[in-house]
């Protein structure tokens, strides 16, 4: 949703737009969208994305781990779907969601990590991704997943992402 | 999750990364939430609602295991105990925003903070503490620190620690990592 946004939005005014969701946050306790994806994890209703994903091909945006996966895979670029390309560096900071994953039906925990330190990888149009799963706006910063992840790292340059399976969830 | 707002953090580099894809269940053992450990292995058996709760709403940031780099992000991994050797420091946990305006219930925000106390705090909990229940929690949720410099207040906050409850300095750590400088928000 955001892949033209770096283009004309600075960091100031980015700062300052989260402050502003920040603040409206416990006066707005949550937005329609919200709720409504707040509700979707735990109808049980599949989503779009869990009607169409797969465990096969991990250069896939349909890729099970990827139903909230927002940028470029890193599984084009030289890595895995959790491992980053040589000469990136994983961010030590990420977002954690879930995802279904269609052969045991099971709801997994998922770290969405970024690989840092390189120019943005430049692979084809089928490799950009934006499952939005479970994801909140980004006044939710913890389960957004427009954030770079790149912070601290010894370069915050954004080269992909990566989707680290961390347990299952229930 | 225990910040106001967690968007800086130091990171040093994981092992080679190697390119072949993971099979769909493989746990994901090339990245490292460096200083802190692995990510876990999958398991059979399920998180504790807590552990769960603690994963999607603070692990992120702090880390799966609640070790994270001090200087950007507050490592919680033997340090969180030492806040609850003071009234203050104990009700302080409640009230930090994102803590306070988790989207979780008092009775499941209790049981996370006291996962993250008695869990994470190791040696740093004080003997005795007792731990959090949903009407202290509520108490303290309903007033958050969104009216104060909340950098400023944990300074003050912790220097008292360090001086009357023996806390090391490195609980001080926190804000002082260098601003990256890059864009935020992914393109």
């Amino acid at each position: 949703m955001t892949r033209t946004l770096a283009g004309y939005t600075s960091r100031r005014s980015f700062i300052a737009r989260l402050g502003m969701a920040l603040s409206a946050a416990p006066v707005l306790p949550l937005l329609p969208v919200g709720r409504a994806k707040a509700a979707a994890a735990t109808s049980g209703v599949q989503t779009d994305f869990e009607r169409y994903a797969q465990t096969k091909d991990d250069t896939k945006c349909n890729y099970w781990k990827y139903c909230a996966s927002d940028g470029v895979l890193c599984s084009c670029c030289g890595g895995g779907s959790h491992t980053c390309p040589p000469g990136a560096e994983p961010s030590p900071v990420s977002w954690i969601g879930t995802c279904v994953n269609p052969d045991d039906k099971r709801s997994y925990i998922i770290a969405y990590r970024d690989c840092c330190g390189k120019p943005m990888c430049s692979a084809g149009k089928d490799c950009w991704c934006d499952g939005e799963d479970r994801e909140l706006p980004v006044y939710r910063a913890p389960l957004n997943n427009d954030i770079i992840w790149c912070f601290g790292n010894a370069s915050a340059t954004y080269h992909c992402s990566t989707a680290a399976l961390v347990s299952v969830a229930e | 999750m225990l910040a106001a707002l967690l968007l800086v953090m130091g990171c040093a580099p994981a092992g080679a990364a190697t390119p072949a894809p993971a099979p769909a269940l493989t746990p994901a053992p090339a990245l490292t939430l460096t200083p802190g450990p692995t990510p876990d292995a999958p398991s059979p058996a399920p998180p504790s609602p807590a552990r769960r709760d603690y994963l999607l709403a603070c692990g992120g940031c702090h880390g799966l295991q609640g070790a994270s780099n001090s200087r950007a992000v507050p490592q919680l991994k033997d340090l969180v105990g030492f806040y609850l050797n003071t009234p203050e420091g104990r009700h302080y946990l409640p009230r930090l925003p994102n803590v306070a305006f988790a989207p979780l219930s008092d009775d499941a925000l209790a049981a996370v903070l006291n996962y993250i106390v008695f869990d994470f705090g190791g040696a740093s909990v004080p003997t005795g503490a007792h731990p959090y229940d949903a009407a202290e929690v509520a108490r303290w949720r309903a007033q958050p620190l969104n009216d104060v410099p909340l950098t400023r207040y944990r300074r003050r906050l912790v220097a008292s620690l360090i001086k009357s409850a023996r806390a090391p300095a490195s609980l001080g750590d926190y804000d002082t990592a260098p601003d990256p400088g890059a864009s935020r928000v992914r393109p």
